[in-house]
Formats: C-alpha cells, sequence, structure tokens
C-alpha cells in the first residue's frame, strides 16, 4: 500500500516555530512570560527517570529564559499563550552563537599548525580563535536583535490542552 | 589539506556517530520530532563537542598521560564535558541574552548525551596530534547533525503519511532509522584504507 503524502508547500520551508509561554507578570503595557517547553525532548514517558528534565526545570533556568511582549491583547498574569519565531531566527541564530566561534577556532588552529607545527602553538592559537570568535557572534547577535530577527512574537492564546507537541 | 579532508570525511560519514557507532540514540529518537530542534540540538552539540575535545586533549596529553592517572580519565573527561556545557551556556548568556533565550533549552541535554563523552574516548583510542584530534570531533558531530535533521525531516514527513496503525509513531521511527543506517553502510566504500 502506497502512502499518500502531501507535498510540502513552499511556504511551509519559512514556517514559525511555535512554543507555549505562560504570563508570569505585567507592567503597563508590557507582558513578562516564561516558557513552557522546559526541554529540547519536551518530556516523555521516562521523564521521571530522564536527568535533562530536572535541569531544565529549575527556577533561576526559567528565569533567565523569562522575555517580554507588547500586551496589546490584553494579556493576563497566568494565562497561556503561543508565541513564535520565524524558523530561518533558530538557524541564523544557531550559526551566530556557534559556526562562527568554531570556525574561527578551527581556522586559528590549522594556520598555527601549518606554520608553526607544535601542538603548544596550536592550543594557544584555538583558545585565541574561540574568544575571538566569540566577540565577533556577539556583534552579529547585537546586529540580529536590532533587526528584530530574534524576537518572539505573539500568535495566539494557547487552547485548553495544548502544549508545545501538540498539532 | 588533502589529509584534513580525508580525515573529516571518515569522521563525518564513513564512521558516522550515530549510525555506525550507535552513539547519542537518546537524542536522536527524542529530538527529532521537528526540524527546528534537530537543527538546535545539532548545533550546540556540535560546539559542545569539539570544544570538549581540545579541552580533553590538553588534560589528557598534558595530565593525565604524564603523571600515569590514565584510571581517571572517564571521570576527568565527564567533567571536563559538563564544565563545557557550563561554559558555553554562560558565554552564550553573556555574549547575547536573546540567543540564550532561542538555544539555552538545547544545552542541559547534551550533558547526559553519550555522544559527547564517546568522541572524546575515541580521540584517545586514536592518538592523534591535537588539530587533527580537533577536525575529527568536529567532523564527527557534524555527521551527528546532519544524521539529526534528515531524521527530523523524515519523521515530519511520516507524521503526514498514512502508516498501518501498529506502526505508527516510533515503530515507523525505528524502521526508517535502520533504512537510514543501511543507506549510510554505502559510505563505508568510499574507505580504501
Amino acid at each position: 500500500m502506497r502512502a499518500a503524502v502531501p507535498p510540502l508547500a513552499e511556504d511551509s520551508l519559512r514556517a514559525t516555530v511555535e512554543g507555549v509561554a505562560r504570563v508570569v507578570a505585567t507592567e503597563g503595557d508590557v507582558a513578562w512570560l516564561e516558557p513552557e517547553q522546559t526541554t529540547s525532548c519536551g518530556g516523555c514517558a521516562a521523564a521521571g527517570a530522564c536527568g535533562a528534565k530536572g535541569i531544565g526545570t529549575i527556577a533561576s533556568r526559567l528565569a533567565a529564559r523569562r522575555f517580554s511582549l507588547p500586551n496589546d491583547d490584553g494579556l493576563e498574569v497566568g494565562e497561556r499563550v503561543v508565541v513564535g519565531i520565524d524558523e530561518q531566527s533558530l538557524v541564523r541564530g544557531s550559526l551566530t552563537a556557534y559556526a562562527i566561534p568554531l570556525l574561527t577556532m578551527l581556522g586559528a588552529g590549522i594556520v598555527a599548525d601549518q606554520m608553526v607545527g607544535d601542538d603548544g602553538a596550536v592550543l594557544v592559537a584555538a583558545i585565541a580563535g574561540l574568544a575571538v570568535g566569540l566577540l565577533v557572534a556577539r556583534f552579529v547577535a547585537a546586529r540580529l536583535l536590532a533587526r528584530g530577527d530574534l524576537a518572539p512574537r505573539f500568535l495566539r492564546r494557547a487552547g485548553v490542552g495544548e502544549s508545545c507537541h501538540s498539532e | 589539506m588533502q589529509e584534513y579532508i580525508l580525515l573529516m570525511v571518515g569522521a563525518a560519514l564513513v564512521n558516522n556517530v550515530i549510525l555506525a557507532r550507535f552513539l547519542g540514540l537518546c537524542s536522536f529518537m527524542g529530538v527529532t520530532t521537528r526540524v527546528d530542534t534537530a537543527i538546535g540540538m545539532g548545533a550546540s552539540t556540535t560546539f559542545v563537542i569539539t570544544v570538549s575535545a581540545v579541552i580533553n586533549w590538553a588534560v589528557e596529553v598534558y595530565l593525565l598521560h604524564p603523571f600515569g592517572l590514565g584510571y581517571l580519565r572517564t571521570v576527568a573527561f565527564i567533567l571536563v564535558i559538563a564544565a563545557a556545557v557550563q561554559f558555553t551556556e554562560l558565554s552564550v548568556r553573556k555574549l547575547s541574552p536573546p540567543l540564550f533565550k532561542l538555544l539555552g533549552i538545547y544545552l542541559p541535554l547534551i550533558t547526559t548525551n553519550c555522544a559527547v563523552l564517546g568522541v572524546v574516548l575515541l580521540l584517545v583510542e586514536g592518538h592523534m596530534s591535537l588539530i587533527n584530534s580537533t577536525l575529527f570531533a568536529f567532523a564527527s558531530s557534524l555527521g551527528y547533525s546532519l544524521v539529526m535533521v534528515l531524521f527530523a525531516g523524515l519523521r515530519e514527513r511520516l507524521a503526514l503519511a498514512e502508516v498501518p496503525r501498529l506502526f505508527a509513531g516510533p515503530p515507523i521511527g525505528f524502521i526508517t532509522a535502520s533504512l537510514l543506517a543501511l543507506a549510510f553502510m554505502g559510505f563505508s566504500g568510499m574507505s580504501t584504507n
């Protein structure tokens, strides 16, 4: 039996990544939210025995990931809402945070290896390249932030039982 | 330069971390329900594996081997990996809080990812120079990310497909993973030496 697979629409390639967040405070026309999805896997039947679940749910991590939105829709504390960012933002963010420092580290290491050939020199060059890459990443991230690429936006109020993985 | 390229192709495709060495299977099945989570997890794991490889190489060559502390290798490497994850988290948080909000979710899971420890232990067995170790770790983690994204794409398509009821969910995921592993076995033909 041949499974019918619908073709991917063009706009699905530039989809919005959705997540559920809870409003924890409101200040004037600004709402502060904390994400509900606390691990990258979203939890599973083995959550009781999984180390990642506990690490992701401690209060300090949730507070560190708190973000604000313009409260144009009259959100109130305790409400669950669905927020989204452009899928491309995740790719750009990943490349900025991780690819730039890695490439500068590898590049500096390879140059040191070709020029000096000593492992100690390669180690120093790699660490220096990593530091430079982190600074460049900071600069690029600031530009992305200024363009609004990294800011989540309000999509809708979450329905009862709606979670990050509900279709 | 040719040596570097061969080393990287071998590590990423021929000896793929997930499909040839069977490491990191927890995240392979757990984080591949959506392509975006697979990309985030792959990128952060690539960073942590590569940085851990550099630090662990230094720990092995300058500390464990000279002082005959090889029996502490696993414990020492786990400590270094945990520290590398913390370093990554702190640096991303300090350098760009918005990026941390976007990507910080993937970092705790890396600490418990056996692919990270597996790759650095393989490096010790290989007795490679620092630059070769770093490139091997980088290419291994690229291979890990590649398989994660490929598999996530397949699972997104499978979610829309009419799968027999008994095979729906994880069973068809495992069947797909086995077919992907068979496809990657084709790369072993590239290994001539």
